[in-house]
């Protein structure tokens, strides 16, 4: 028996390993442009692009729901008696001081906007995804409902300013998009001062 | 209503390709460079203020390049309901992969004054093609002739062959070579955009399958040896 | 020493899956104890080619469904989406429409391996059987994905081939519109082929290859010699001629894949239309009920049948001349009547007849992409003839030749 004739098995180890590891690269490689297909397409983002709402329009103490990306956007006009009941209810909130990040750093304060008579939020309850209903009926709900946002789902409550209640299944506040004053009657959903676009 | 409106079009227009024929006109060569985006948004710069009263490219409403352009969707002329000479004229987003870089280079250098003609114009490669001279304010007008040089006797004849520059435009004939050549390449990138990432990735998917080949070529090699030994 | 003693782990999760499903014994049986021919050569690679553009067709396809819209008057929009929109959509519908034209290749070449090495002989006769049926529904499935561009090509092509169905006497009017669901080739049409092309046949192909590697399994693999290696076994009962599929069939398959792959990809990342062979021009124009293309043909692989039936000049007749063309291929196990399987050691005629086929086969093949000229009609009607006398002499010529000695154990 000849050296040449011995197997090398280091050798045949060595290749099996160093195939399989390059082959795997490239398999994972190959995998990306079909991971990559199904991100939104060109069509699809130029659609999730930011909106201009015009509120000129919106009444003291109306809602207006406009849809951006397939969901609801509210704006809410509040009246100062609205603004008024949001400090009363504190106690009973899960998050009255918004620490969630929930909203954007410019909405983190007590009316959860950047003007207090205007409140822009994510019709999306927080809990399962359904589109509460506005309710500034007061006593609407229960005899102590001071008004808000009510979600038929499943009961969850919000206030005024989107902030849910505790006691309910949903457990956030409700979503504020990134948004900017382009004038006093004009806003702008999805784009904020700072130049960033999307919801977060 | 739109739809019989369309199929009435769509007749009209069939009838004016069947009467094309066969190009009695070798093509010019056109030599763009796809890479060169300079060169693609010129093009497209030219098509938007030039031929985008007509011609639509609807499926470049998303590409970014054509909007930096000037190509926009909403500036196309997508609901237009009736056209000169009843012929809608066809949407180019594809025009380079259905007649090629070449075949829409020659067309456009192959215009010529024919007073016969509802447009004023002839064309050698479509004959009685529908379409106006649109380039005449840059390149100038042409005029027919029989022919004029020694080429055509070993070759079909070249647009040049048979047409003399009557009265310049506003660009010189190399001006006018170098922006139809811009046109042709963003024509090039409407109908393909894709290409440029598409021979990127390739060159690396095939040094890839290279290496690949090289390590399975070893490993084959490795095991084979005991069946060369098994033989014995 | 030269004993592979490699030693073997103890595994108890793959002792719980082997005391429950045959994992290894189902790995031993197919491939580590599949005992394969030493001798493969070239021609055995495109079996291992078809299976995996099978698996890239069926990949690539389920991801091109996702944005595909089959419809009418959104399919050829939708498909410009997908190269324009989506992100690689350009990608995986290069890979789709290079692997349409690749699978044909491939099928074409293992067909061909099969004919000159006679592994359609006995007892080989249902696995040739089973490959013949891919091949049909191949046809189908091919077809019904042409038509789903909804471009020039896409609509006139499914308008002839539908017309087929017009020449059955007495039903065949019925069957036209039957077969379109309307009363000219439509968006219906277009609904009910994509409704095939994605599933129906995809189904019945996965079967039929089921089928066929079962067959392929029980009677084991022939070779180029076309000797039985069962019929010589060693002391330990394998074949003395015949080697473990794996590990090296597989690794022997691997480098073959890899050159197949570059092949590929350079089409699919550099020449994906092949100059109107792959993907044709008139395609990259919306369908036109209104208009037919100055020029029209089949996608090649297609062209051979399409030229014989141009090459007869009546209706019923080329069509039944193109069905039997498909159909002779599948009565070629009880044409062959000669003792031996292989080319080499059959005699000068059935040579001579292969080299006859060959050009036939390509012959008509060309003439089918082209447009009709007297000179060109003509030859088709040679080749047609060439075609069918491959078939119809064959029981003749490979009972009256003389064959070679055939030898004990394979030569190489």
């Amino acid at each position: 028996m000849t050296p040449e004739d011995k197997i090398d098995l280091k050798r045949r180890c060595f290749l099996r390993r160093a195939t399989s590891t390059v082959g795997g690269l490239g398999l994972a490689a190959a995998s990306v442009p079909f991971f990559s297909y199904w991100m939104p397409s060109a069509d699809t983002e130029a659609a999730a692009a930011p909106i201009k709402v015009d509120i000129s329009k919106l009444t003291p103490g109306e809602q207006l729901t406009v849809p951006w990306r397939g969901m609801p956007i509210w704006v809410v006009s509040r009246t100062s008696a609205m603004l008024a009941t949001l400090p009363k209810l504190d106690s009973i909130l899960r998050d009255p001081n918004s620490l969630e990040d929930q909203q954007p750093a410019y909405c983190k304060n007590p009316h959860r906007s950047i003007k207090p008579e205007y409140f822009i939020a994510v019709g999306i309850c927080t809990h399962l995804g359904c589109v509460p209903t506005y309710r500034p009926d007061k006593g609407g709900i229960s005899p102590d409902w001071l008004g808000g946002f009510y979600c038929p789902c499943h009961g969850s409550k919000y206030d005024l300013a989107g902030r849910v209640y505790q006691g309910v299944p949903a457990p956030l506040n409700l979503k504020i998009p990134r948004h900017m004053y382009l004038s006093d009657t004009e806003i702008t959903i999805g784009e904020d001062k700072d130049g960033v676009e999307g919801a977060e | 209503m739109m739809r019989n409106l369309l199929i009435i079009f769509l007749l009209l227009f069939s009838s004016v390709l069947k009467a094309e024929g066969v190009p009695a006109i070798a093509l010019a060569q056109v030599s763009i460079d796809p890479s060169d985006v300079a060169s693609i948004k010129r093009g497209g710069k030219f098509f938007a203020t030039n031929c985008m009263s007509c011609h639509t490219m609807v499926y470049l409403r998303y590409d970014k390049i054509a909007q930096e352009a000037g190509v926009l969707y909403d500036k196309m002329p997508i609901n237009v309901a009736s056209w000169p000479f009843g012929i809608r004229p066809p949407d180019l987003s594809l025009e380079a992969d259905v007649r090629g870089d070449d075949w829409i280079y020659t067309y456009l250098h192959s215009f010529y004054q024919d007073s016969t003609r509802p447009t004023g114009v002839n064309n050698l490669l479509v004959p009685n093609t529908a379409m106006p001279d649109i380039v005449a304010p840059y390149q100038g007008t042409q005029v027919r002739v029989t022919e004029k040089g020694s080429s055509a006797l070993f070759h079909a004849y070249q647009w040049y062959d048979l047409l003399v520059l009557d009265k310049q435009g506003t660009m010189t004939p190399e001006q006018f070579d170098a922006a139809m050549t811009d046109l042709v390449n963003f024509l090039h990138y409407a109908a393909s955009p894709y290409e440029q990432q598409q021979h990127r990735i390739g060159w690396w998917v095939l040094g890839f399958m290279l290496i690949l080949l090289v390590m399975f070529y070893f490993l084959k090699k490795e095991y084979w040896k005991d069946v060369k030994k098994h033989k014995k | 020493m030269n004993k592979l003693t490699e030693v073997k782990k103890t595994n108890r999760f793959m002792d719980w899956i082997n005391y429950r499903y045959p994992w290894d014994a189902f790995m031993k049986k197919h491939l580590t104890e599949y005992y394969a021919p030493r001798n493969f050569n070239f021609w055995y690679y495109f079996g291992s080619f078809s299976l995996l553009v099978l698996v890239s067709q069926f990949i690539s396809g389920i991801w091109l469904a996702m944005e595909y819209a089959p419809l009418g008057d959104t399919a050829f929009a939708s498909v410009q989406h997908i190269m324009r929109e989506v992100p690689f959509g350009w990608l995986i519908r290069f890979v789709h429409t290079t692997g349409a034209s690749a699978f044909f290749i491939v099928v074409y070449l293992h067909m061909y391996r099969g004919l000159i090495y006679g592994s359609y002989k006995k007892p080989r006769e249902l696995l040739w059987l089973f490959g013949m049926s891919i091949y049909l529904i191949l046809l189908l499935e091919a077809f019904t994905g042409y038509v789903l561009p909804w471009g020039q090509m896409s609509y006139w092509g499914a308008t002839v081939i539908t017309s087929f169905a017009s020449a059955i006497p007495y039903v065949g009017k019925t069957m036209l519109i039957w077969l379109r669901g309307d009363y000219s080739v439509s968006g219906v049409s277009l609904h009910r082929f994509f409704s095939l092309h994605v599933i129906a046949i995809p189904l019945l192909l996965v079967i039929l290859v089921f089928l066929h590697l079962v067959a392929l399994h029980h009677v084991g693999s022939n070779n180029p010699d076309g000797i039985e290696i069962k019929d010589k076994k060693g002391p330990d009962g394998i074949p003395k001629d015949g080697i473990p599929f794996h590990p090296y069939y597989t690794v022997k398959d691997l480098v073959g894949i890899a050159v197949f792959l570059l092949v590929f990809f350079t089409v699919v990342f550099f020449i994906p239309k092949l100059g109107g062979l792959f993907i044709e021009k008139d395609n990259f124009i919306l369908a036109n009920p209104f208009q037919t293309p100055e020029h029209i043909a089949p996608v090649w692989y297609m062209t051979p049948f399409y030229a014989i039936l141009r090459a007869i000049p009546n209706k019923l007749m080329g069509l039944l001349a193109m069905a039997a063309a498909i159909g002779l291929m599948f009565v070629l196990p009880w044409l062959d009547r000669s003792k031996v399987r292989s080319v080499r050691y059959k005699g000068f005629w059935t040579k001579l007849a292969i080299v006859v086929f060959v050009i036939c086969f390509i012959g008509l093949g060309y003439m089918g992409l082209q447009p009709v000229t007297p000179l060109r009609a003509f030859l088709a009607q040679v080749y047609t003839v060439g075609y069918f006398a491959f078939f119809l002499l064959m029981p003749v010529y490979t009972s009256l030749e003389k064959t070679k000695p055939l030898p004990e154990q394979l030569t190489e």
